[in-house]
């Protein structure tokens, strides 16, 4: 007997359909095609809910000249947004384009101005500028304020769980409506390599089956709620082309986290590393990874790590490979303190280490791009007037513009909560009792303007300890000064200098630091000082803002609490790099006569050591 | 359920599974701790490669409490220090103990004395189970692109099964050895390394297959993602029987140690082979198979081949150089019948071709 497809002669087909029909009403509602599942139904509701939440949110972003673009997100109401590096890299002066024209799922094309970059992680931050009428007055968006997304927590994500991915892939959306896909994360904790001169390092990042494709490039990832977990960029591409091949990646919310503020404050920022090379080490089969070359006078050499180390932790997690050690410092910007957990002589330590940078700076000529990936071939327009207003071109800045809003606004706070210091020039006197090196004192220390016998006048700062007045004078600004001298009084590491600096920073602000030498630093985590043995650096973690100030040659960084502004101390490095810089921490902090807060604790500490810590019994500022 | 006419059944059986197939999977459901538990039964498998295409890494399935892994047969596994990484990240050397060329499948097993690895697949009981129907949904956990590195989890993606059915798969010039059923599923889960991964289903209690290799359908030349079912067989000729072995004989006698490689399907020498088709003269790196002239009274001659005419496709493979279409043909014995599709002038003819044995020329 012949068998044969019941379906393969036309009769048969037609016969087929029509039992089909009858079929359905024979086997019943609830599996007939007609009637779904509810949870089928509930489940699309679902979905549709959350597509719907999210999708006034995502951008479609367009090179000028329409060369070329991707996507991205808003992530506040202020219409700043994230999105890739390679999305808006072109030839403006950071390797950047200084402005991307932007659309809403609304219809609307919007103007926007380049605000921060990290070329490492392959992240950029653009702001969407409202529109306007003729008279100025806000026609887009609403209210004057841009749909957002809300950021998830990536690491509670799970290789296992569903994604959403929402952008403008083969940029197919002439209505800015973004494409919707979704689909598994595969992975969590991926490493990728960067890709020619360093740059698109994915450490640290989510790795997805749901379909991305050349124009989702920086656009959201979200959880299934509508939570922004990651921003979608690169993907594994080999056989079958640059299209999907069921392996994406996208770079977790919680990375770019901890570049926000560098982000936000216009900065061209750089990725972390250690100053020291690790490579996997098998103990009883497992991976272990260990120290074998680490730069001489590096922070992390300061702090007692030495070739032979091995790493048991890095910022709280582990560094069973080699990757686990990529992905950790792979999401941190250069210059943030980090705890290190490392077995040296088998005795298990802890200690903070400075990150220092990844990228080689290149010296920038005037007027000249200061390098970055392929241009693309066509000069772009020149951005319009209301772009061009909030753009400021300089070395190591993305957008100067924007750091001298954070850092203006930065002082703003600062001074709304602790008052204002501009002027106050004259001699600032602080007398108190505590303990210098271990050994109890009383100390006084007095910094002013004092001329000298032409008349010249000059900082001065003089230290006087134990009833012996003016056991150091210095006059930091003053050439020809040993290092010995400025970093008097010995392992201090210059606190001279460094309250020379304090007084500088609050009395003169901007004017105090001439040449470029006062920015906005970003966001850097601050560790209160305990005297315990082995702190817990978690709990001494405070996330704070950076000024960053530079006085001739001397750089520093002062740390103010996001929460409310206070500056909780200071970072003054006398030798860049290579010496340890000397530590301010400000604390106990009470109002003078005038309304001032002023810090009734002053701690300093050098190196590995507690110079001094001072209960200041009288702060007077003139 | 009431009784259905017979030719709708398959129809009702379709129309019956989309409820019930998506009741199972719930969007909002992560797979995580499934992902997690077929994780710990999979290795990641390093070998030789690196080169034209061919990976140097791939994934294997632990089959047994003592270290014996299946995974795809390939090029990779030629080597002496192939080595596989548990899930834990410990590190072994692996040895292979038994390959089936035709199901295109290997036996390895790690070469450490003592090495237990209790967390594995018990093959003959997961052949038992039933082939799952297409729109049956699915994970397919694999290594590939090597993006997980030791101890690190393998990557997980989601699929539904499109179609059971024959494989018809090659690689290059190269037939893909076995030609039975395979599910084909919508994930892209075919891609280097992922070759010896596992699809189960998703509420991972079952294991359908072996995730393949990174195959071309031979007749649309479009990439195809496949797993080798459990529920698998080939018939192997020997000398004096006919067998019939399955995925699940090929495991449980690798694993005692019984079962007997042979060696894989050999290209036939083509100086058997005769057609009375005389070429041009290969000359450039890629002549097109241009007939010269035939043989009189030449299967060729007989079959209609004409002076001029151009070799296009042989038995469905495109030919484009005289090196493929010899190649294409060294896959036939005497006596086999093959469709040629030749270009005459402007139009495409059909001609079917018998084989004759060199030696045994009809005069």
């Amino acid at each position: 007997m012949q068998t044969r497809s019941p379906l393969r002669t036309p009769v048969a087909v037609m016969v087929a359909l029509a039992g089909l029909a009858a079929a359905l009403a024979v086997v019943g509602p609830s599996t007939g095609a007609e009637a779904l599942d509810p949870k089928i139904l509930k489940m699309e509701q679902e979905r549709i809910a959350a597509i719907e939440k999210v999708r006034p949110a995502v951008v479609s972003v367009f090179s000028p000249g329409g060369q070329g673009g991707g996507s991205g997100v808003l992530v506040d109401e202020d219409g700043y947004v994230l999105t890739n590096f390679h999305v808006v890299a072109g030839r403006g002066a950071a390797g950047a384009n200084p402005h991307m024209q932007c659309g809403l799922s609304d219809g609307v094309l919007y103007d926007s101005v380049l605000v921060g970059l990290d070329k490492v992680g392959d992240v950029a931050m653009i702001r969407l500028l409202p529109k306007t009428d003729k008279a100025g007055k806000v026609t887009s968006p609403k209210g004057g304020k841009f749909p957002f997304a809300k950021m998830g927590d990536s690491d509670k994500v799970r290789a296992g769980d569903w994604s959403m991915a929402m952008g403008n892939p083969f940029l197919l959306a002439t209505d800015f409506t973004p494409t919707v896909t979704f689909g598994l994360v595969s992975g969590v904790h991926r490493y990728q390599y960067p890709e020619g001169k360093g740059l698109l390092e994915y450490t640290d990042c989510i790795q997805i089956d749901t379909s991305i494709n050349p124009g989702n490039s920086g656009g959201p990832l979200f959880t299934m709620q509508g939570d922004l977990i990651g921003i979608n960029g690169r993907g594994s591409f080999e056989k079958r082309g640059r299209v999907n091949s069921g392996v994406g990646y996208a770079i977790s919310i919680n990375q770019i986290k901890n570049f926000e503020g560098q982000l936000r404050a216009g900065i061209d920022t750089d990725h972390a590393s250690t100053g020291f090379l690790v490579a996997e080490r098998s103990e009883d089969g497992a991976a272990k990874m260990t120290v074998t070359e680490i730069l001489p006078d590096c922070d992390a050499e300061r702090r007692g790590i030495s070739s032979g180390d091995l790493l048991i932790s890095f910022a709280g997690r582990p560094t069973e490979s080699v990757n686990h050690y990529k992905n950790v410092l792979g999401i941190y910007p250069r210059g943030w303190r980090v705890p290190l957990k490392y077995r040296h002589d088998n005795e298990s330590k802890e200690s903070l280490v400075r990150l220092m940078g990844v990228l080689r700076k290149e010296i920038a000529e005037p007027g000249k791009p200061n390098g970055g990936p392929q241009p693309i071939v066509a000069a772009p327009p020149p951005p319009p007037p209301a772009v061009a207003k909030l753009y400021e071109a300089k070395p190591g800045f993305a957008n100067f513009y924007f750091n001298k809003q954070e850092r203006n606004r930065l002082l703003k706070t600062f001074v709304a909560n602790n008052g204002d210091f501009a002027g106050l020039t004259g001699t600032w006197t602080i007398k108190g009792d505590g303990k210098v090196k271990d050994t109890a004192a009383t100390v006084e220390f007095k910094i002013a303007e004092e001329a000298d016998k032409e008349g010249k006048r000059e900082t001065t700062v003089r230290y006087s300890k134990g009833g012996v007045d003016n056991l150091y004078v210095l006059q930091p600004l003053k050439q020809g000064l040993t290092q010995e001298d400025l970093e008097s009084p010995p392992d201090s590491g210059g606190v001279l200098v460094a309250l020379m600096h304090y007084r500088q920073l609050l009395a003169l602000g901007e004017k105090g630091f001439p040449g470029d030498g006062f920015s906005h630093g970003g966001s850097e985590p601050f560790y209160l000082p305990t005297d315990d043995a082995k702190p817990d650096y978690t709990k001494q973690r405070v996330e704070c803002e950076v000024l960053a100030t530079k006085l001739g040659s001397v750089p520093a960084k002062w740390y103010f609490s996001k929460k409310d502004g206070t500056l909780l101390g200071g970072e003054v490095s006398l030798v860049e790099r290579e010496k340890d810089p000397c530590e301010l921490y400000f604390s106990d902090y009470k109002k003078d006569t005038a309304g001032r807060n002023l810090p009734h604790k002053i701690e300093v500490r050098y190196g590995k050591s507690r110079f001094a810590v001072i209960n200041v019994t009288t702060f007077e500022v003139k | 359920m009431r009784i259905l006419p017979a030719f709708l059944r398959p129809l009702a059986a379709l129309v019956l599974l989309l409820g019930l197939g998506a009741a199972s999977a719930r969007a909002e459901d992560s797979f995580a701790d499934v992902a997690e538990k077929v994780n710990n039964k999979l290795v990641k498998v390093f070998g030789a490669g690196g080169f034209l295409g061919i990976p140097s890494y791939g994934t294997g399935i632990l089959v047994s409490g003592d270290g014996h892994i299946l995974t795809v047969a390939s090029q990779m596994l030629e080597t002496r220090d192939l080595r596989i990484h548990l899930a834990n990240g410990d590190r072994y050397h692996a040895k292979i103990v038994a390959v089936e060329p035709e199901l295109d499948l290997a036996m390895l097993k790690i070469e450490e004395k003592d090495v237990k690895t209790p967390d594995f697949y018990d093959i003959t009981a997961e052949a038992q189970k039933a082939v799952v129907e297409p729109g049956t949904g699915v994970l397919a956990i694999s290594n590939q692109f090597n993006v997980a590195m030791r101890a690190e989890p393998m990557s997980v993606q989601r699929g539904v099964v499109a179609a059971y059915s024959k494989l018809r798969g090659r690689r290059g010039i190269n037939q893909a050895p076995y030609d039975g059923e395979v599910y084909f599923v919508d994930a892209i889960m075919c891609n280097p390394g992922g070759g010896g991964g596992a699809l189960t289903t998703r509420d991972g209690k079952q294991l359908l297959g072996v995730v393949g290799k990174e195959l071309r359908n031979t007749l649309s030349d479009t990439w195809i993602n496949y797993a080798v079912p459990l529920q698998g067989k080939i018939t192997i000729k020997g000398e004096k029987e006919t067998k019939t072995v399955t995925v699940g004989d090929f495991v449980s006698q690798a694993i005692k140690g019984t079962y007997v490689t042979r060696d894989p399907k050999e290209k036939k020498k083509s100086s058997n082979l005769y057609t009375g088709i005389v070429l041009v003269p290969n000359v450039v790196e890629r002549t097109p198979p241009y007939v010269e002239e035939l043989d009189p009274n030449s299967p060729a001659a007989r079959a209609g081949f004409k002076p001029d005419d151009l070799i296009v496709y042989v038995d469905g493979e495109q030919v484009v150089s005289i090196k493929e279409f010899k190649d294409a043909m060294d896959r036939y014995e005497p006596g086999a019948e093959l469709k040629v599709e030749v270009r005459r002038g402007d139009k495409l003819s059909t001609l079917t071709l018998k084989l004759e044995d060199r030696g045994k020329k009809k005069p």
